[in-house]
């Protein structure tokens, strides 16, 4: 797939401010490459070979086709590449694709809002029918990142807004969205259809209402995990009567009421429904009565499913679920009703997706339910599965493809539900496992190199022992060997963490073997400077690196500071930096944001603190947008 | 009962079977919490969520619960342990009250940051101020003391006083 641009193309040098641009805004473009100067096109000098293959060289003298052909030609070319890396791959062959590539581009992913300015985006992609920008730095999921830091989505909104009248999706991670935001989206495009907001804050009820009433042609209004204020603003029933085009309503992570009676109505006349999410102020009757209204739904988050047992509930929910034969998604706060489980035994065949990672229901009626679905493909849990549940899953499962385990008591004392037994057993028995999210109390290297050997298809591998620098229990060795062995035998990782005690050594590995890795995440691990450095000298494809309390210092920063320009991000927190070593990274790249970030109750200015303060926080990423002008006060940029 | 003062926080939870792991924290802090662990307590250490109870008792079970560290597990607030966290907070002197959500928040820091935002009073006229809250006994309590996490469970509401 990839064209070997050889010696077919001119190429224009990496300083012309086209490259670089089209490099950061597709997340996975290779970085702008050195110049390769060739003779410029005409029909004397450049030979004929088609791409990819060698015929015609014989005396072909004629010009090579592509240098003169129109640019709806390249366009329409370049739209049988959705892939932004292909994308922007073809914007690095020459001046005129990257043009030709730019102006029909369609879907833009930002993948770090200020990795460039929202103006410059529009300006250079015109023609963006969806778009996706995150924001916050992933470990703001766990509280690292205090509030008001900043990724407000105002500036997007409003260059979209100005720039592409036409856009029709727009999808916010980790940002700060407002009611204006959204009051704007509604009124700014006219055939917006698609709305996702996820893990966002900063909006209420009150914005979902003008969204609701302003968009006529929504498709999707998908909301998860945000943090959403509840102005009891009835934003439901601001969809007309009229309104008939929904194909995914995701309200669950909504603490509020409500109204009911509207939902019914709304959910019966959009025949296209596919996607309903529910939040946990639903009752269990009003699911049933909601599944007979839609029996077409492909995907159902039935929020609190909590209620005593009553059998002509029981009734109501088996017939309810009988008539759902697309269900295919599953999802919901399951609370310890374990004796309605059977009412959707009907459903459990054509599931693929189970999303319990919200639900305390456990125990046997749990693990029959699970044993039922055959074809799934993904499960999401909770450690209350314990192992002997995930040893039924192993045998039950065989298409299971992503296992996550979420730790039903993360700050309890250690009641050890789950043991390394429950993972190692679903990697020997499900062929086609290749992400896994785990936590667990307690692990040994023999399981990590047993897992190893059974599943070297692991594209993501996150293993969390749940209190750190925990060895490994039987040999009281550190888990280097195990981790170790995961990177060697699986060759195609992209996403890695570790945890446990480990020494530099498991980076030396990490960093020699982890040819595809693009995210890794490093928790309480390593001695000294030498486990980062393994790391940022090796790691080739690495885009995203996110450490905390290790005690890595300020040399390895240094000594690798270009590599930090072919990465998305660097996050360090807790660890041994200091204020010199990042104001000279900040003076060594230019093209790099260097931020360090304090406690929100200090604010004296960084400029008169000396080079050896310590450094609490660094975030570091590349942009080509220059310093952001938003910090906060407890964040300084160097 | 065991008092314990030294350059590491005993990080073995006495209930967890043998586990004594030899490797210290390598907590940097140049301040450390004074522990006061009771080894007798093993039977002890029941739910995380039950042991709401005073906090005095708590304090003696603390050895038996895995030390709170910020972000640590990295599991999202959804995927916590799901409590009403949703406090309301009124300031001296400001008609209206505000709500706020402590499970959002992983730190005093975090919560002291958010109030000025909420209350920006407090920063323009530089006033001290004190953050108050009522706890499970009704009492009026100094924002502060107690580890974070026991704060979040126990706080009923928060009043900002002017000092």
């Amino acid at each position: 797939r990839k064209q070997k641009d050889n010696d077919t193309a001119s190429l224009s040098t990496p300083s012309s401010p086209d490259a670089l641009p089209a490099a950061a805004a597709s997340p996975r473009a290779p970085p702008a490459r050195a110049s390769r100067r060739v003779a410029s096109p005409g029909p004397a000098t450049a030979r004929a070979a088609p791409m990819g293959r060698g015929g015609a060289r014989d005396g072909a003298a004629a010009a090579p086709p592509w240098h003169s052909l129109p640019d709806e030609v390249l366009e329409h070319a370049f739209s049988f590449l959705p892939a932004a890396a292909d994308r922007g791959a073809a914007a690095a062959v020459c001046h005129g694709w990257l043009g030709a590539e730019r102006r029909s581009r369609r879907r833009l992913a930002v993948a770090n809002c200020y990795a460039a300015a929202p103006r410059d985006a529009v300006d250079r992609f015109p023609s963006v029918r969806a778009a996706e920008v995150k924001g916050k730095p992933h470990f703001a999921d766990f509280g690292l990142v205090p509030p008001a830091w900043g990724a407000e989505a105002a500036p997007w909104v409003a260059a979209a807004a100005d720039g592409w009248p036409l856009l029709e999706e727009l999808s916010f991670k980790r940002m700060v969205v407002t009611d204006e935001c959204l009051e704007m989206i509604a009124s700014s495009f006219r055939n917006f259809q698609v709305l996702r907001l996820v893990s966002c804050e900063g909006f209420s009820t009150a914005g979902l209402a003008a969204i609701t009433e302003g968009c006529r042609n929504l498709r999707e209004l998908d909301l998860q995990e945000n943090y959403i204020e509840d102005c009891s603003s009835h934003w439901l029933s601001y969809f007309p009567e009229s309104f008939t085009s929904l194909e995914t309503l995701n309200f669950s992570c909504l603490e509020g009421e409500v109204n009911f009676a509207v939902l019914e109505r709304l959910v019966s006349r959009c025949r296209n429904l596919k996607t309903l999410k529910l939040n946990n102020a639903i009752p269990l009757d009003k699911v049933a009565s909601l599944l007979r209204k839609a029996p077409q739904l492909v995907e159902l988050g039935t929020g609190k499913f909590s209620a005593e047992y009553h059998s002509d509930l029981f009734a109501k929910l088996e017939a309810a679920f009988a008539g759902c034969k697309s269900l295919r998604r599953l999802s919901g706060a399951w609370d310890a009703v374990p004796d309605y489980l059977p009412a959707f035994y009907c459903v459990c065949e054509g599931l693929t997706s189970l999303n319990l990672s919200y639900a305390t229901v456990r125990g046997p009626e749990l693990i029959k339910f699970i044993s039922r679905c055959k074809n799934l493909q993904q499960l999401w849990v909770m450690d209350l599965i314990e192992d002997h549940g995930l040893a039924v899953v192993a045998g039950s499962c065989s298409k299971l493809q992503e296992l996550r385990v979420f730790p039903s008591d993360p700050f309890g004392a250690g009641q050890v539900l789950l043991t390394e037994r429950g993972l190692v057993d679903v990697s020997a028995s499900c062929p086609m496992l290749e992400s896994v999210l785990y936590f667990c109390g307690q692990m040994t290297n023999e399981a990590l190199i047993t897992i190893a050997k059974n599943r070297p298809n692991f594209t993501c591998f996150r293993l969390c022992i749940l209190e750190p620098r925990t060895p490994d229990y039987v040999t009281r060795e550190s888990l280097d060997a195990g981790f170790s062995a995961i990177v060697e035998s699986c060759k195609g990782l992209r996403r890695l963490s570790v945890s446990g005690l480990l020494t530099d050594l498991v980076f030396k590995s990490i960093g020699a073997n982890g040819n595809c890795l693009e995210m890794l995440s490093i928790a309480f691990a390593g001695n000294s400077d030498l486990g980062l450095h393994y790391i940022l000298s090796g790691c080739k494809t690495l885009k995203k690196l996110e450490i905390r309390d290790c005690p890595f210092g300020n040399k390895p920063l240094l000594a690798n500071a270009a590599k930090l320009e072919t990465m998305r991000s660097l996050w360090m927190s807790s660890c041994s930096l200091t204020l010199g070593a990042c104001r000279q990274l900040a003076e060594k790249m230019p093209r790099l944001t260097v931020e360090i970030m304090n406690d929100p109750g200090r604010t004296c200015p960084v400029e008169s603190l000396p080079d050896d303060s310590p450094v609490e926080t660094l975030y570091v990423y590349r942009t080509i947008a220059g310093p952001r002008s938003d910090t906060p006060d407890y964040v300084q940029i160097v | 009962m065991e008092l314990e003062l030294g350059l590491a926080p005993p990080n073995d939870a006495g209930s967890c079977g043998k586990r004594r792991s030899a490797e210290a924290f390598g907590v940097k802090k140049p301040t450390l919490p004074l522990f006061l662990r009771d080894d007798d307590d093993d039977g002890d250490h029941g739910n995380g969520e039950d042991d709401t109870g005073d906090a005095r008792d708590c304090e003696i079970s603390m050895g038996n619960k895995r030390k709170r560290l910020v972000g640590w597990p990295p599991v999202k607030s959804a995927h916590r342990p799901r409590s009403n966290s949703h406090v309301k907070v009124k300031m001296e002197g400001v008609p209206i009250g505000r709500k706020v959500d402590l499970s959002r928040h992983a730190s005093y820091h975090q919560l002291h940051h958010t109030l000025r935002l909420m209350f920006p009073s407090t920063s323009h006229h530089g006033d001290p101020y004190a953050v108050t809250y009522e706890d499970v006994d009704g009492d009026w309590v100094l924002v502060g003391d107690v580890p974070w996490e026991d704060f979040v469970r126990s706080a009923k509401r928060l009043k900002i006083l002017l000092v």
